[in-house]
């Protein structure tokens, strides 16, 4: 046995047995028990596993799971930490080292950036475009000012919305999302819901961006929308309380409440004269649900006509979009701010971020023991905006009022200390992803001046994320989580 | 007694001889004499005739006519005289009184009764009723009264009779001593004559001298014989004398068997005082003297019977006296005599400012090492260091201060409450006066020293609308229309106050209608001419008006000028009321807007002190206005002052009322938070002195959170639990449970406003350093 490390030190040893779960880097039965010093740290172990009496895979950077968490330090602390002799025998579960998301780029913006979406072939828009998408990968911006901006990956504006004058949106923007590769929704402060077309040129290097339907029907700002390409259908959650179900197409939409169209009541304040005419189109339907402000709406993940709603009423609802009737009710003990599902077998796993700083996790099926399965906490601030892993079903990230965007793994998890209230199982962030602008500067007192509005999470772009900073951000999102 | 006896025989026999021989003259003459010797003799004697009278009777029907002429025949002469004497005494007792002696015989023939025959046949006696006639024979008639009346008897001088009696009939002139007398002159009486018979012989009985003195004496009472000493000396048979030999056979007495209790008690202290010493047994003197002498020579040891005693932990010993060094040795070692120089300073100073208190001095032997002089004085400043140095332990109390404290609920289980800031409102420049969360939890507004007034979206801190109400005064406080039908902005700015419809992009057309309705319907109501008349020539309390169209272009729609700045606005529930204060305006400080009529009253004509704040209670028509020390609540309806609070601050801050309306809390710029339970007393419930500055605000959660929480000039703001139970026994438990910090202190001020999110336990704060900041 080649054993590099054996003339150790102390001569304290201690007995491992290395097991993985990944089927290309198995160790035969004989090797997997190995003496190793008491002092050894991560490097030390991924180096003798990368050495060629094992698997002699050259430098594949592992990571070393010891009941559920990762050894941070060598093996000698950890058995001290847990009261462990140094004769125990120590299973060690290897995983592929987790790669931090470096920052890659930041596209920059004139106002606050409120939601970002990505527009990729392993997007959800890309995927829905299917064949028909060949271009390359998008970045959608929604903005305070009012505008979409459309970037390609190098960081110029493709596009820009018209302003409010010109059929844009005439206030702030909340959320927008690809529909498809050439069609897109976004919301905002105005109330209206806009759907955009969009033609790009075929050297990439021009496009265009044309509303082509208005939808009323909210009464206060819209917070979040959630789209689904398939069927063209579009959930938004508003201020107002409701849920709204709209349909991207024209002609399967509904008419309109003539009182909430701009210009229906003849007043003195500054009107916005829109040279461009748009249809306007109503409500699917509008469920008035929750008692405080919705903020969050989204499709269910594999069944299309469920969805879940979030709302400051400390309530995710789950509807069933053909009745629009809410199904269930779960009630969490804080505001919640954001959802996002996290795909699973059967029912997805619901993330909400709560403005208690932490994000909550709940199993949205009635069967269900407990709802609350797991709290995430490390946020110093309003969790506002989820997005989940598109490779794995464990890992997701989230972007906060603090400044931050926090990656989470949903296997690192520990019993809730009575701090955070005795209850269900606690996980703490595997990354933090600073905000490139501040540039190492101090932090600000409640992330003053870095608040991240929105995050998402694209296989082939990694993560994306807009804020106070205005600044789209994009860090590396590939193997930051370790795999199964 | 004996002469008078012979007296009346005689008199009677001359009567009886009289009587018989006439009635008339009889009469008359006895009269006469009998009137003439008057009552004495004729009355006193009456009895002893009557006795004598019924001895003769007895007599008389004894004897016989037969005897009686036997006894005339033996008297001689006299004697039977005095038979017939006696007869005739009978009669005349009959007639003496003067009465007819003729009744007497008629009652003797006519008898007083009938008989009868009774039922049964058998004789009855019936009596006659007795009449009580005048001269009845009752014994209490009188003798003849001479009816003359009062005139001197010397009238009658001249006549046979002396009067007339009641019958007028003459009463005769009695006889005259003179005529008794010559009578009796005339007859002769042997010595020793009685007049009676000796029965045994017949002769005529005598007594002799001796037996004359035997009756005399049996007359007199006395003993017949004179050798009986009627009074003879006493002999004191029983005497007082105490006999040698006692012979009653009383019983012994109780007291001679039981012991004296005096006697005990004189006894007892006697023993007593042999006891205590202050009976001696005697002693003679000289034996006395030496044992006095012998007592002046004790000495007492005082300890004697002390024991050695364990250590106790309050026990200090006395420290003991360095043990002597060589310095002290008559003969030191070289080294520790002092030299020269030494000796010299030594000598200098002063006692006692030496250092030793001895200067080290060699002796060849140890016999001539001189007596210590000092050792006395050494001593007794040992002793007095001893006596002074108080050597007791402090018996510390071993209390763990936290003990004391009552227990609070830990702010842990409290949650959830406001902890860290989460969103920073920047724009402001200076100040920011007032902040106020809109009725949806959605907006906040916020006035600053700037003159504007801004809105932000609440979570993401975006300012969403602003206008600029004035260029150099401050926007006091901003308060939204407390009614989610409407979206009205109220703000004070110097004397205006601005109504507004701050009508951002999430406003709907219909909601900003609606307001903009709300707030334009007062303007009609003035113009029909419906509002209250205001008399010419005094200005009204408010001036409604419209602020022209540039701020109106912005969506402040009205202006309301009153007399003075507009410090507090607060809003009845209903929306639409709201009351102003301003401190400066003496009268016209609270003032209360309805914004339907677009009225302004002043419903106060004279304020006890300088109005502070002024709100409406959450459900009742009762108005709060708080001036500098007191807080006043009046009735609206029935328009009278209900209780005065009375907190106890020297200068009132602010005021908010509970949402259950029970429980009020004070700031005061003399940093105290105090807590009014009003069905409790006028005094506060619990004073809170969190802050070393002034507080500025404070406010109660109103979305039915157990919360408050006050805002101070230093910088931070305290959060409490203040939970108002259901139970009316239980009183308010009321904790702090934590301190935000992160405003900054601009020119001696903190946090200025404060507010609650209508829902979630989140407040926002209003700073001097132009942030406001949204806790949560």
């Amino acid at each position: 046995m080649d054993e590099p490390m054996m003339d150790a030190q102390h001569g304290a040893q201690v007995k491992v047995t290395f097991t993985t779960t990944e089927p290309d880097l198995q160790l035969p039965e004989s090797k997997r028990q190995l003496l190793v010093p008491a002092d050894i740290k991560r490097y030390g172990l991924s180096r003798i596993l990368n050495s060629e009496s094992f698997l002699d895979t050259g430098s594949i950077p592992f990571d070393f799971l010891v009941n559920g968490s990762f050894l941070r330090s060598n093996i000698e602390d950890y058995l001290n930490n847990n009261g462990l002799s140094l004769e125990s025998n120590l299973t060690l579960q290897y995983v592929r080292s987790l790669i931090p998301p470096t920052f890659e780029a930041s596209f920059e913006h004139d106002d606050w950036v409120s939601a970002v979406d990505v527009l990729s072939r392993t997007s959800p828009a890309g995927r829905w475009s299917g064949d028909s998408f060949q271009g390359q990968d998008r970045i959608l911006s929604a903005s305070y000012d009012g505008l979409l901006r459309i970037w390609n990956a190098s960081g110029d504006v493709l596009v820009t919305s018209p302003s409010g004058s010109h059929g844009g949106h005439t206030a702030s923007m909340k959320s927008a999302k690809f529909l498809s590769s050439n069609q897109l929704a976004s919301a905002g402060m105005d109330r209206t819901v806009r759907v955009w077309k969009y033609t790009e040129a075929a050297n990439g290097s021009s496009a265009e961006l044309k509303p082509t339907l208005e939808l009323y029907g909210h009464t206060a700002s819209i917070d979040s929308i959630d789209v689904d390409g398939a069927s063209k259908r579009i959930l938004t959650a508003s201020a107002d309380g409701s849920i709204g179900y709209w349909s991207a197409v024209k002609a399967s939409g509904t008419e309109v409440d003539s009182s909430l169209l701009p210009g229906a009541h003849t007043s003195k304040r500054r009107k916005v004269t829109t040279s461009i005419t748009t249809a306007q189109r109503g409500p699917i339907s509008l469920m008035n649900i929750h008692n405080a402000p919705a903020t969050a709406a989204i499709f269910d993940p594999r069944d299309r006509t469920v969805a879940y709603s979030a709302s400051q009423d400390h309530t995710v609802k789950t509807i069933d979009l053909t009745t629009a009737q809410v199904v269930s009710t779960l009630p969490t003990s804080h505001p919640l701010l954001s959802l996002c599902a996290i795909p699973r077998s059967g029912a997805p796993l619901l993330a909400a971020g709560t403005a208690a700083r932490h994000i909550t996790l709940v199993d949205p099926r009635t069967s269900a023991a407990a709802t609350s399965v797991m709290t995430l906490r490390g946020h110093t601030n309003k969790v506002v905006s989820l997005s989940a892993n598109p490779d794995n079903e464990y890992s997701l990230v989230s972007g906060s009022h603090d400044g931050t965007c926090r990656i989470w793994d949903l296997r690192s998890v520990r019993p809730a200390s009575k701090d955070e209230g005795g209850m269900g199982s606690v996980s703490e962030p595997v990354y933090v992803i600073e905000r490139e602008s501040r540039q190492g500067k101090k932090k600000t007192v409640a992330g003053e001046g870095t608040k991240v509005f929105g995050v998402v999470w694209d296989k082939s772009l990694g993560i994306v994320s807009g804020g106070e900073d205005k600044k789209v951000q994009i860090n590396q999102g590939k193997d930051v989580v370790p795999q199964q | 007694m004996k002469a008078k006896v012979l007296d009346k025989k005689r008199k009677a026999r001359d009567v009886s001889s009289d009587s018989e021989s006439d009635d008339e003259l009889g009469n008359g003459l006895f009269d006469g004499v009998l009137s003439a010797s008057e009552d004495e003799e004729d009355y006193i004697p009456s009895d002893q005739i009557e006795e004598d009278d019924s001895e003769s009777e007895n007599d008389g029907t004894e004897g016989s006519d037969e005897d009686e002429e036997d006894d005339d025949a033996l008297l001689s002469d006299d004697i039977p005289s005095d038979d017939e004497e006696l007869s005739k005494l009978e009669e005349l007792e009959i007639t003496e009184p003067g009465v007819d002696p003729k009744p007497k015989e008629v009652e003797e023939d006519e008898r007083n009764y009938r008989i009868d025959k009774d039922a049964n046949g058998n004789d009855r006696y019936v009596y006659d009723e007795i009449d009580p006639v005048y001269d009845s024979d009752d014994s209490d008639a009188q003798g003849p009264v001479n009816t003359i009346g009062n005139i001197p008897l010397s009238f009658y001088d001249t006549y046979p009779h002396i009067g007339y009696d009641i019958n007028g009939k003459k009463i005769m002139r009695p006889a005259t001593g003179d005529a008794l007398q010559s009578l009796l002159d005339t007859i002769e009486v042997p010595k020793g004559w009685t007049g009676l018979t000796d029965i045994n012989t017949g002769n005529p009985l005598n007594l002799t001298d001796e037996e004359l003195e035997i009756v005399r004496r049996v007359q007199m009472g006395l003993a017949p014989d004179d050798l009986i000493d009627p009074y003879p000396d006493t002999v004191e048979w029983f005497t007082s004398k105490e006999e040698k030999m006692p012979l009653s056979a009383a019983p012994e007495p109780k007291r001679r068997f039981l012991p004296s209790k005096n006697e005990a008690k004189q006894i007892m202290k006697l023993v007593r005082a042999i006891r205590e010493g202050r009976i001696l047994p005697y002693k003679p003197p000289e034996e006395r003297e030496r044992e006095a002498e012998e007592q002046e020579e004790v000495h007492f040891d005082l300890w004697q019977d002390e024991e050695p005693q364990a250590p106790n932990p309050m026990h200090i010993p006395a420290p003991k006296l360095p043990p002597p060094g060589y310095e002290m040795s008559y003969n030191p070692p070289e080294e520790y005599l002092p030299t020269q120089e030494e000796r010299e300073e030594w000598e200098k100073t002063d006692p006692e400012e030496r250092t030793k208190e001895f200067l080290p001095t060699k002796y060849t032997s140890l016999r001539k090492v001189p007596a210590w002089g000092e050792l006395v004085k050494e001593r007794f400043e040992r002793c007095m260091d001893l006596y002074l140095a108080p050597r007791v332990r402090k018996n510390r109390l071993n209390i763990d201060p936290n003990s004391l404290l009552p227990k609070l609920p830990s702010p842990s289980e409290l949650k959830p409450f406001p902890t860290v800031v989460q969103t920073i409102f920047r724009g402001h420049e200076g100040t920011v006066r007032s902040v106020a969360i809109d009725p949806t939890g959605v907006a906040l507004a916020t006035g600053g020293s700037d003159g504007t007034v801004r809105v932000w979206e609440l979570l993401t801190g975006r300012q969403v609308w602003s206008v600029t109400l004035s260029s150099d005064e401050p926007v006091y406080t901003v308060r939204w229309r407390p009614t989610k039908d409407a979206f009205i902005l109220s703000a004070a700015v110097g004397e205006d106050i601005f109504l507004m419809v701050p009508t951002h992009s999430s406003v709907t057309p219909a909601l900003d209608q609606t307001s903009r309705d709300v707030l334009a319907a007062g303007f009609g109501y003035a113009t029909n001419g419906q509002q209250a008349a205001i008399p010419a020539g005094k200005e009204p309390a408010g001036k409604w008006a419209r602020p022209g169209t540039k701020l109106e272009d912005e969506g402040v729609l009205v202006r309301i000028t009153v007399r003075s700045t507009v410090k507090v606005i607060n809003w009845h529930r209903r929306g639409d009321h709201f009351s102003t204060t301003s401190p400066e305006g003496q009268r016209s400080s609270v003032a209360i807007h309805t914004l339907s009529k677009h009225l302004t009253q002043i419903p106060f004509r004279k304020l006890h002190g300088i109005a502070q704040a002024a709100a409406f209670h959450p459900s009742k028509p009762i108005f709060f206005v708080a001036t500098m020390r007191t807080i006043r609540c009046y009735d609206l309806q029935k328009l009278e002052l209900i209780k005065i609070v009375q907190p106890g601050a020297k200068w009132i801050s602010s005021i908010d009322i509970h949402p259950g309306g029970d429980n009020l809390i004070v700031g005061s710029y003399d940093r105290r938070l105090l807590w009014h339970d009003l069905d409790l007393s006028n005094r506060p419930y619990k004073t809170m002195r969190f802050h070393p500055k002034a507080i500025r605000a404070v406010k109660y959660h109103k979305g039915g959170l157990p919360l408050f929480a006050d805002a101070s000039d230093d910088g931070t703001l305290q959060i409490f639990h203040g939970k108002v139970p259901n139970d009316q026994l239980e009183n308010p438990t009321i904790v702090p449970v934590k301190q935000l910090k992160g405003h900054k202190v601009v020119n001696q001020v903190g946090v200025v406003d404060i507010d609650w999110h209508p829902r979630e336990p989140w407040c926002v704060s209003a700073g001097a350093d132009g942030t406001a900041r949204l806790w949560m």
